[in-house]
C-alpha cells in the first residue's frame, strides 16, 4: 500500500513540468521577451535618467546636453541603432523613477554601492570616481588632514543621496552635515562661508577652487575613496544586464571611455561649452 | 471731465522709498564686498534666446523653453481643474446627502495635505499604475510629424509627456479643490428669492439652476477665479521636483551647470513676478470696469 502511494506521488511528480502554468524555457522566453533591451529595440529609444553633475551631465550655453555621461550614453545608442533620449531627474528621486519605469537605466555616474544595489541591478563599472574636497580658506584654516575636519564644530555642505554623503558620515562621523538638493547650493554655502567644506566627486571640487582661489583651497591632495561607477537598471533582466556588461568591456578596450575621461576630467577645454 | 488728484510726496513716502533704495543697494554691496560674488549677468540673455552659429537663426533656451512650459502647465491645469472644481462644488452645494459628502471629502482632504506631497505621490504612484500602462510616450512617438509637433507644442515631447500629463492632473486636483469652493460660494450666494421667483414663473428646478442660478453664479466666480489662476502659476513652480522642465526646474539645471545662483535666481523671480503682475493688473482692469456697468 505505502510502496503504491510512492509511486503515485513520484508519477505525479513527473508529470508537474507539463501542467504547470509557466515551464523553464518559457519563463526563458518570457524574460527575453520583457527585456528592457527588447523594449528599447522596438520602441527605437533608449530613455536614460540622469542629473546635472559637472563635469559628468550638464547643459551647455544653448541648452543641449553635454559631459561624460551624455558621451557614454549618445555613443550606447549609436552602437545600438536607436534614438537617445534623456530624462533629467532630482538625484534624490532618481532610484524611485527608475524602479517605477520612468526611463530604462541610469547612466548618471552612480556609484555601486551595497544599499543602492539591494533596489537595483548595476553593470561592471565603466569609470571609477572618488570622493574630493574643497574648502573655505578663512574658516578652514591650515586644515590638511581628514582628522582636521572631523569635529563637532565643523560644518560640512554635500549634495543629499549622494555617495558624497555617505563619506562625509563616515569620515566625518563628528562633523555637522548640511544636506543640499543640488551641488551648486552646497556650493554656494561654501562661497557664503557658512560651512567649511564641501565634500564632492572629483574633478569639481578642484575646479571650483581653481575658480575662486582667493577664497578656496582643496585641503587633501588625493581623492579619499575610489568608487566603482555603473549604469544602474531594474531587478530581474539578465539580458539587459549581459548586454550593457558586454558593452563597456568593449569600450574599455576600444579605448572610448579612457578617451572621454581624458577630455571631461583631466581637461578644462570644455569649460568654454557652458560658460 | 474729473481730474485726479494730485500726487503729493509726504515725508512718510520719502522715508519709505528711502528705506526700499536703501535695502537693494545694500544688498548688492554686501554680495560684492563682503561675499565677494561675482557677479556675471552678461551670460543671462543668452540663456533667453541664442543665435544658432550653423543656421544663423535665433532659438529658444532654456529660460524662455522653461517659461512656455510653466505657462501651458499653468493653462492646462487650471483647465482641468475648473472642470474638476465645477462638478464638485456644484454638488457641495446642490447635490443630495451623498454628493455633499463626495465634495467634502475631494476638498477637505486635498485642502489639507501639502502640495509637494500630492505632486509626488500622484507621479510615483498613480501615474505610474495609469498613465505609463497607457502608453501615452508610445504614442506621441509613433505618430506623423506634424501630428507629434502639435503635440509637443501643446502638451510635451514624447520624453516628457508623462511626468507633463501628471503634473497637470495633479495641479489640478489640487486647484480643483479651491475652485470648488469658489463655485460652491458663488451658487450659495444667490439669494434665495431668485429661486422663488424663478420657480413662481413655472421653472423646473433644473432649468432655474441653469437659466437663472449659475449665470448669475458664474459672474460672482469670475474675479476669484482668475486670482486662482494666478495662484497656480506660482503653484506650478512645485512639480520641478518631478522633473518636469518649467522655468524653476530649468533654473536649477542651470545654476548646477554654471553655478550662477543668484544672477539666475533674481531673473526667474522677475520672470513669476512679470507674469502673474501683469495678469492681476489685467484682472482689476476688467473688475473696475464691469463694476461700473453694473
Amino acid at each position: 500500500m505505502k510502496k503504491l502511494f510512492i509511486t503515485c506521488i513520484m508519477g505525479l511528480t513527473l508529470l508537474v513540468p507539463f501542467f504547470s502554468p509557466v515551464s523553464a524555457g518559457e519563463l526563458g522566453n518570457q524574460l527575453a521577451k520583457e527585456s528592457v533591451v527588447e523594449k528599447i529595440q522596438r520602441d527605437k529609444v533608449i530613455r536614460v535618467g540622469m542629473s546635472t553633475f559637472v563635469p559628468w551631465a550638464m547643459k551647455d550655453k544653448h541648452g543641449k546636453l553635454v559631459g561624460f555621461e551624455i558621451d557614454v550614453a549618445r555613443q550606447l545608442a549609436k552602437d545600438m541603432g536607436v534614438e537617445v533620449e534623456f530624462v533629467p531627474t532630482a538625484w534624490s528621486g532618481i532610484i524611485p523613477a527608475l524602479m517605477t519605469g520612468k526611463f530604462d537605466v541610469i547612466i548618471g555616474g552612480m556609484g555601486i554601492t551595497p544599499e543602492r544595489n539591494l533596489k537595483v541591478n548595476f553593470t561592471m563599472p565603466y569609470d571609477y570616481s572618488g570622493m574630493s574636497m574643497v574648502a573655505h580658506r578663512k574658516k578652514a584654516e591650515g586644515f590638511s588632514t581628514l582628522d582636521d575636519f572631523n569635529n563637532k564644530d565643523v560644518n560640512i555642505a554635500v549634495r543629499m543621496g549622494t555617495t558624497a554623503e555617505q563619506a562625509a558620515r563616515k569620515f566625518f562621523p563628528h562633523a555637522n552635515l548640511r544636506l543640499f538638493e543640488n551641488e551648486s547650493q552646497a556650493l554656494q554655502e561654501l562661497n557664503l562661508g557658512r560651512v567649511h567644506a564641501v565634500v564632492s566627486s572629483a574633478p569639481m571640487p578642484v575646479f571650483h577652487a581653481l575658480k575662486y582661489p582667493d577664497k578656496l583651497f582643496v585641503p587633501l591632495k588625493e581623492n579619499f575613496t575610489k568608487e566603482p561607477i555603473g549604469f544602474a537598471i531594474r531587478k530581474g533582466d539578465p539580458d539587459a544586464l549581459n548586454y550593457f556588461n558586454n558593452w563597456i568591456v568593449n569600450m574599455h578596450a576600444s579605448g572610448f571611455l579612457k578617451e572621454k575621461k581624458a577630455y571631461w576630467f583631466e581637461s578644462t577645454e570644455w569649460e568654454d561649452l557652458v560658460k | 471731465m474729473s481730474s485726479k488728484p494730485a500726487i503729493r510726496l509726504t515725508l512718510v513716502d520719502l522715508a519709505v522709498l528711502l528705506a526700499a533704495a536703501a535695502g537693494v543697494v545694500l544688498f548688492f554691496v554686501r554680495m560684492t564686498q563682503v561675499l565677494e560674488y561675482q557677479w556675471e549677468w552678461q551670460a543671462i540673455p543668452g540663456y533667453f534666446m541664442f543665435r544658432d552659429p550653423e543656421t544663423g537663426r535665433f532659438s529658444a533656451n532654456m529660460l524662455l523653453k522653461g517659461f512656455g512650459v510653466t505657462l501651458k502647465l499653468s493653462i492646462w491645469s487650471m483647465v482641468l481643474g475648473f472642470i474638476l472644481g465645477t462638478f464638485s462644488g456644484i454638488m457641495g452645494a446642490k447635490g443630495g446627502f451623498f454628493g455633499r459628502m463626495v465634495s467634502r471629502f475631494y476638498v477637505e482632504t486635498i485642502r489639507n495635505i501639502p502640495s509637494l506631497v500630492l505632486v509626488i505621490l500622484f507621479y510615483y504612484f498613480v501615474s505610474s499604475q495609469f498613465l505609463d500602462a497607457l502608453g501615452l510616450d508610445q504614442w506621441v512617438r509613433r505618430l506623423p510629424d506634424p501630428a507629434a509637433r502639435g503635440v509637443s507644442f501643446f502638451l510635451a515631447g514624447a520624453g516628457q509627456i508623462n511626468a507633463f500629463v501628471s503634473a497637470a492632473c495633479a495641479l489640478a486636483i489640487y486647484e480643483g479643490a479651491y475652485i470648488s469652493e469658489i463655485v460652491r460660494g458663488g451658487i450659495n450666494g444667490v439669494s434665495k428669492g431668485q429661486w422663488e421667483a424663478a420657480w413662481s414663473m413655472g421653472l423646473s428646478q433644473a432649468q432655474t439652476f441653469r437659466l437663472v442660478v449659475l449665470p448669475q453664479a458664474f459672474r460672482r466666480t469670475a474675479f476669484p477665479l482668475a486670482g486662482q489662476f494666478i495662484s497656480t502659476i506660482k503653484d506650478s513652480a512645485i512639480v520641478s521636483v518631478i522633473s518636469v522642465q518649467e522655468l524653476t526646474f530649468q533654473g536649477l539645471e542651470l545654476m548646477a551647470a554654471t553655478f550662477l545662483t543668484f544672477e539666475i535666481w533674481i531673473t526667474i523671480t522677475l520672470l513669476y513676478f512679470l507674469l502673474t503682475f501683469s495678469l492681476s493688473r489685467t484682472i482689476s482692469f476688467f473688475e473696475k470696469r464691469l463694476a461700473i456697468r453694473q
